[in-house]
């Protein structure tokens, strides 16, 4: 374990000299992503400009719940973001096998090959969010409130994490999965809103299926009183475990299926 | 260091119709058509052996390969490396093997050359005084002290191979397996390369499994070779022996004003024949030959006596050649006979 820290410190290291190289990139990603997140929350300042709740949801509230997945989303981004490339540049150009004769695990490797500057963007803007909406709500921020804040964006990352692992594996079978990863991942954007505004079927596939609801509205459910979900709001953690595992097991499948029929 | 029993690997190809309509019926339905790329083989290399692994292109050379690194997982037979089994502990098996795979790079793509070989220092735990002396001397045979800095992306083909290679001995491994080491080198890389193979074998004793086209590598190179045709083993033996009874096979292309009605000069008919044309080059006539039986000099004045020759050019043996050959001759059996271990 202690190995593995120290082998990501390094690859780390490595990705932002790269990074840093490509100076112009690092500032234009950045700023796009910045933008693309901004024009999301212009779209809700309009709605709310016009209306003053929605289903119950004030718009402090709504920007909340827009920080907690901002700021989740980017510890994906940041960190994770190689699992989109699974299949276009690792398996279809056969640079997979690259990973497989090396004495450490092919997972680790292949999150550690990238580090994704575009990410940071994400969580500029989600602590600006975060930070704007947290006054206007109806809490007493103490510590503990900190750590649970912190502990439930962390689950959220991890649960974006956990989702685009299990179909990027689909890579495995399919050479490249990349539009089902893409499909599924979409469906985060109806979790930044209150899931008790839509029907009860994709609020459950929200939930139990593929549980994007736990990366944003339940975490900020939890510090909102009456929303009728702290209890639910606890189970984040769990959430984020218990999907990892799950990803990672098929993971496990998936490269098992492809060592024994090849690319 | 090698022992490999029954090794075969089975894999399954979607058959699909031709042209549009096949591929939407493929989307609905799909017949499946198993192709056997490797047929149950033997191999048994001592530690410290260079062997060279030739065949044709799909004789099932990558796929022997892929299972003995690890990658693939082989359908029967057995195969253990060092005392491992590759595919069932994969990581264990990789720290002591070393791989080239021709133009695939194992290095990282933007950083320097210098800094991707600390990165593989810390992955395959290479401690940090053997590993500078290594470095130190690896640097000298292959000349990489003012490629260190520059990053793989930049490198020509021939500076990447060299720093390649260099990755693929870092640690010291037990085994190195080098899928075309040599492909689009010039000739000056080539004998680098090919003495810096011949070095690390010498003083790490390290095991070599060598595939490759150019029977130069090969000459060079290995002791012995194994030559694998349609996933079967049809050659298991010395160098020598194969050379005498094969390397002095021929071909000579020309290129000749009319070859409408080309036929074979009747001086000829005894010595040589005619191969079969190339579809997109119908003018080129290609007559292979031994050496035994006649002189390249002597053909070529015997051609250009019955023929205007526009150009000619001669080709070194090639490996399909001399695989052609061994059927052709019928030596299949007799030539197995005479391994060596």
């Amino acid at each position: 374990m202690i190995r593995y820290i120290k082998l990501y410190y390094l690859f780390c290291k490595q990705n932002l000299k790269v990074m840093m190289e490509y100076r112009m990139d690092f500032l234009l990603g950045v700023l796009s992503v910045m933008l693309q997140q901004f024009a999301g929350i212009f779209f809700v300042k309009i709605v709310f400009d016009h209306i003053h709740e929605l289903n119950g949801w004030t718009f402090y509230e709504i920007l909340f719940i827009y920080g907690i997945a901002a700021t989740g989303r980017s510890i994906h981004h940041i960190f994770f973001d190689n699992l989109w490339t699974l299949g276009w540049q690792y398996i279809r150009p056969g640079k997979f096998d690259r990973l497989l004769i090396r004495p450490i695990n092919p997972l680790f490797h292949f999150i550690a090959d990238r580090l994704q500057q575009d990410g940071f963007g994400q969580l500029f803007i989600g602590i600006i969010v975060l930070g704007t909406a947290m006054p206007h709500l109806d809490i007493s921020w103490g510590f503990m409130e900190y750590v649970i804040l912190i502990i439930m964006i962390i689950a959220s990352g991890f649960i974006f994490v956990a989702v685009n692992l299990f179909f990027a594996t689909l890579s495995f079978w399919m050479v490249d999965s990349l539009p089902i990863v893409w499909t599924i991942f979409n469906l985060s954007d109806f979790a930044r809103y209150p899931l008790t505004i839509y029907h009860k079927g994709i609020r459950h596939l929200l939930t139990w299926i593929i549980p994007y609801g736990f990366t944003a509205f339940y975490p900020a459910a939890y510090f909102i009183k009456g929303s009728g979900f702290e209890n639910l709001a606890l189970l984040t953690p769990v959430a984020a475990i218990v999907s990892c595992a799950l990803a990672y097991l098929f993971w496990n499948r998936g490269l098992k299926a492809f060592t024994s029929t090849g690319s | 260091m090698i022992e490999v029993h029954n090794l075969a690997k089975h894999y399954k190809i979607a058959k699909r119709d031709p042209g549009l309509r096949g591929a939407v019926k493929s989307l609905f339905y799909r017949k499946y058509e198993t192709k056997e790329a490797v047929k149950g083989i033997n191999l048994h290399i001592e530690a410290s052996e260079m062997v060279g692994y030739i065949g044709a292109n799909g004789a099932g050379k990558s796929t022997t390969i892929k299972m003995l690194t690890g990658i693939l997982t082989p359908t029967s037979g057995e195969v253990k490396v060092n005392g491992i089994v590759p595919y069932e502990n994969r990581k264990q098996n990789a720290s002591h093997i070393g791989a080239v795979f021709g133009q695939r790079t194992q290095l990282f793509w933007d950083i320097p050359v210098r800094e991707s070989y600390e990165l593989l220092k810390h992955i395959y735990e290479i401690p940090q005084k053997q590993y500078e002396e290594t470095l130190a001397e690896f640097v000298e045979v292959l000349h990489l002290e003012p490629l260190l800095g520059i990053p793989v992306r930049q490198l020509s083909l021939g500076q990447k191979m060299r720093c390649e290679l260099a990755a693929a001995f870092l640690h010291r491994p037990k085994v190195v397996y080098l899928d075309e080491p040599t492909i689009g080198l010039d000739v000056a890389v080539k004998v680098r390369i090919r003495s810096f193979i011949k070095q690390m074998n010498a003083r790490y004793g390290t095991t070599v499994l060598l595939t490759t086209h150019d029977m130069q590598d090969i000459e060079e190179i290995c002791q012995r070779i194994i030559i694998i045709d349609d996933g079967s083993v049809i050659y298991d033996g010395s160098i020598q022996n194969i050379k005498s009874q094969f390397g002095d096979k021929r071909v000579i292309h020309f290129e000749l004003e009319n070859s409408d009605n080309f036929i074979l000069p009747q001086e000829l008919a005894h010595a040589a024949q005619v191969l079969p044309r190339e579809e997109e080059d119908l003018h080129k006539i290609s007559i292979t030959f031994s050496s035994r039986d006649i002189s390249g000099a002597e053909l070529i004045s015997i051609m250009m006596n019955h023929y205007t020759v526009a150009d000619l050019t001669i080709a070194d043996p090639k490996i399909e050649t001399i695989v052609e050959e061994i059927y052709g001759r019928g030596m299949k059996k007799e030539v197995q006979h005479e391994e060596v271990h």
